[in-house]
């Protein structure tokens, strides 16, 4: 039983942390919000050169051949960052996805190319999921991957057609995708598809968690400092308990959020088809402390907070976009319960962690 | 105890529900619903001439004494006519300052000149006022007011010089209520003034704050030597403290139940989304609207109960505890809107940042907890005045 990271893990952590910090400027959002694409093309070099695009893409197509486990701290980076670029969902999700095809032997060969231009940088792929109507990001892609019914289709970005639509958060760009579907795009259909849909939207949720914890950290950090240099009644703000209390109630969430999303990111590596709760649990748990360290760091800010000057709302409007995207508190709360609540559900201690959890062999407890 | 409008009290309540059935239409249709809290941009022009509309009609400030021009309802009227008035979905006012704050200030502390001198146009919706409390280093703290009032011997005025925030209206106002300070010695609640300033006047300059709403609806209001008559200061120089704290005592008054009813649109709009979209077959979904729903008839009754007996509209213990009730159920009924909406929670209508309804709602709800004193300091009052616990101690920076 072991839940740290290893060095290399956190080394690599470190390293596109401290980029982020450095070239993510809060300015520099406020920039990509007034700018056509809404992305920042040096950004995008240098994540790649990093290797983002490439962590989760095999070896054998010019990958690092990494897992979920590695990723998850870098897309707690990027939440702290409030990075506006879709590198963590492209790289999990359209990543994951076509790794997963490759695995499954479907179209190898064209799957294997894209993997290819992924990891070099030279082509960029989306993915879209039903439980999300909008796709961030999504003109930017040159392919996008695309269900319909159970079908997975990887359509070219000149058969797709865009409406651009407004966030909240002005740092997304999402679209609606309009596309015909046809065999000629399809790469997998039937169980197939439906399991790899499956898989998709716990790597998604799984992404969005990640994030989440990072943006909640992030909030807590600036109201944390703020409290510190604010005076009222001839002294800071942050030495009355009522203000010390609202982030001390969002740093216990957080920290009790973390190993229930590194838990999820090493089952949905080992043990995918059990990771719908684990995952659920993970997106739940982070989405709360996200949307209560957004209510509190809003509040300790006072008035200021509530300003489009304060750089605060660029973290609370991404909290607030990603506790929905890829199921809100409610869905992942109904896909808890209908696992805790099945007549055979895997409970007991030797299935909380270890060998007899990942290899059991009774799917419809899943 | 006797839980029911008179029979004199029903027929006013008709007489109300006519007279803005057969007025809120036509060319002020579209500022129905409009207005208020979150939406204080739009349509300003027409809500202004709303304004006097409602004053032809003998219905604005209509809880003051007849002798100054109202109506000089019962409290159970004013209530009557605030209910109506948000069902028919009469627009945000924007005299409200200046008719439930300045006005029964001046009524019970100004000069007569002074009355005759604002009444008037108070009454007439004419007039629009704005409140000079908040300074950057005056929020919760609203005592540690730095704006300086200097009374001028060779003009024999008063030249103000300081920056207020987070004004509400101050562009579309004719006259802000300044706290200053007049004894430049002082510090905290001694030595403050009352001040009527005319804001159209050189030293005075408005800066509008973009929330994270994208509108404006909040202003830094700066003085530079903005001139003030002798006349226009409201109790004696050193008394402003006693006088800007009684007139918060009136904020707390009988609009909160107009409040309410809002509320309740705003509850009637989730519920009907809920059924629409399917929403309200989540179980956690279902017993949230139930929460909202027994939230907004615990704070209707208890607010009838604050209204018992207050017939001078002053403010009673159990007021205390409806800011922080209500500024919080409000909160949690924005985010009720957005889990409701789902994901076209996340959806503008409209470039550059429109909001829709309950967008805004949920937007403006996290100001709710924080503006009229943060929940934070709603606990201490609950705690230090109405329980009467130790006071927090106050630092010495």
């Amino acid at each position: 039983m072991d839940f740290t990271f290893t060095d290399d893990q956190l080394a690599f952590r470190d390293s596109v942390g401290s980029m982020l910090e450095n070239e993510v400027t809060t300015a520099s959002i406020r920039e990509r919000w007034t700018g056509d694409s809404g992305e920042n093309g040096d950004m995008l070099n240098m994540l790649n050169e990093m290797g983002m695009n490439s962590l989760l893409v095999p070896e054998s197509c010019g990958g690092l051949g990494m897992d979920l486990v590695d990723f998850v701290l870098l897309a707690d980076a990027c939440g702290k960052a409030a990075l506006p670029e879709s590198i963590v969902e492209d790289a999990v999700v359209a990543g994951g996805l076509l790794s997963d095809l490759l695995a499954s032997g479907q179209h190898t060969d064209q799957v294997q190319e894209l993997l290819g231009g992924v990891a070099a940088g030279d082509i960029r792929v989306g993915c879209a999921h039903i439980i999300n109507p909008y796709s961030n990001f999504a003109h930017r892609k040159d392919w996008m991957l695309l269900a319909n019914g159970n079908d997975v289709h990887l359509v070219p970005k000149s058969d797709l057609k865009f409406t651009a639509l407004k966030s909240v958060d002005p740092s997304r760009r999402l679209q609606k995708v309009d596309w015909a579907p046809s065999r000629k795009t399809r790469v997998a259909e039937g169980e197939v598809g439906a399991g790899l849909q499956r898989a998709t939207l716990n790597r998604g949720a799984l992404a969005a968690a990640a994030q989440l914890l990072g943006l909640a950290q992030a909030m807590v950090q600036q109201a944390v400092d703020y409290s510190a240099t604010r005076e009222q009644f001839g002294k800071a703000i942050g030495t009355n308990q009522a203000v010390k209390h609202l982030m001390a109630d969002c740093a216990v969430q957080i920290e009790f959020a973390k190993p229930v999303v590194y838990r999820a990111a090493y089952t949905v590596g080992v043990a995918p088809q059990r990771a719908d709760w684990a995952v659920s649990h993970a997106k739940t748990a982070a989405g709360s402390a996200a949307e209560l360290s957004a209510r509190n760091a809003t509040q300790v800010h006072g008035a200021m907070g509530y300003t489009w000057e304060c750089d605060l709302h660029i973290w609370v409007k991404r909290a607030w976009a990603l506790a929905k995207e890829w199921g809100d508190a409610g869905f992942h709360k109904n896909r808890i319960h209908e696992w805790l609540l099945q007549p055979n559900a895997l409970l007991g201690p030797e299935f909380t962690f270890g060998k007899r959890y990942i290899d059991h062999s009774d799917s419809a407890a899943a | 105890m006797k839980l029911t409008f008179s029979a004199e009290d029903e027929q006013f309540r008709q007489e109300v529900a006519n007279w803005l059935a057969n007025n809120l239409c036509g060319d002020f249709e579209p500022i129905r619903f409009r207005g208020g809290p979150g939406d204080e941009h739009s349509f300003v022009a027409e809500r202004k001439a709303w304004e006097k509309k409602l004053a032809e009609g003998g219905w604005t400030a209509i809880g003051w004494p007849k002798e100054y021009g109202g109506r000089g309802c019962s409290i159970e009227q004013q209530v009557i006519f605030n209910e109506e008035y948000a069902r028919a979905g009469g627009p945000g006012r924007m005299g409200h300052i200046g008719e439930t704050l300045v006005g029964p200030t001046l009524i019970a502390y100004g000069t007569g000149e002074q009355k005759e001198k604002y009444l008037p146009g108070i009454r007439a919706g004419k007039d629009l006022w704005c409140q000079g409390y908040s300074e950057p280093s005056a929020g919760s703290d609203l005592a540690n007011v730095k704006t300086k009032a200097q009374f001028d011997e060779a003009s024999k005025q008063w030249l103000l010089n300081g920056q207020k925030v987070w004004t509400s209206l101050a562009h579309e106002s004719q006259f802000c209520f300044v706290v200053a300070r007049t004894d430049p010695a002082s510090t905290g609640q001694k030595g403050l003034g009352f001040f009527l300033v005319d804001m159209d006047q050189p030293g005075v300059t408005i800066r509008p704050i973009p929330q994270l709403t994208g509108t404006a609806e909040f202003n830094e209001v700066f003085f530079d030597d903005a001139v003030c008559s002798a006349g226009d200061i409201v109790g004696a120089p050193g008394d402003g403290w006693r006088v800007a704290m009684a007139l918060l005592g009136f904020e707390r008054g009988v609009s909160t139940l107009g409040q309410q009813m809002l509320f309740q649109s705003e509850l009637d709009d989730i519920v009907k989304i809920a059924k629409e979209n399917g929403a309200a077959n989540d179980p956690s979904i279902r017993q949230r609207l139930a929460d909202a729903h027994i939230g907004l008839r615990i704070m209707r009754y208890n607010s009838m109960r604050m209204m018992s007996g207050g017939e001078d509209g002053s403010l009673q213990k159990e007021a205390m505890i409806y800011k922080l009730y209500w500024a919080s159920w409000h909160r949690n009924l924005g985010k009720l809107a957005m889990d409701v909406l789902g994901p076209e929670s996340e959806l503008l209508t409209d470039a550059p940042y429109e909001l829709n309804r309950l967008q805004s709602l949920f937007l403006f709800t996290r100001a709710d907890t924080i503006y009229g004193g943060t929940n934070q300091i709603q606990r201490n009052l609950i705690a230090e005045r109405a329980l009467g616990m130790p006071r927090e101690p106050r630092g010495t920076v």
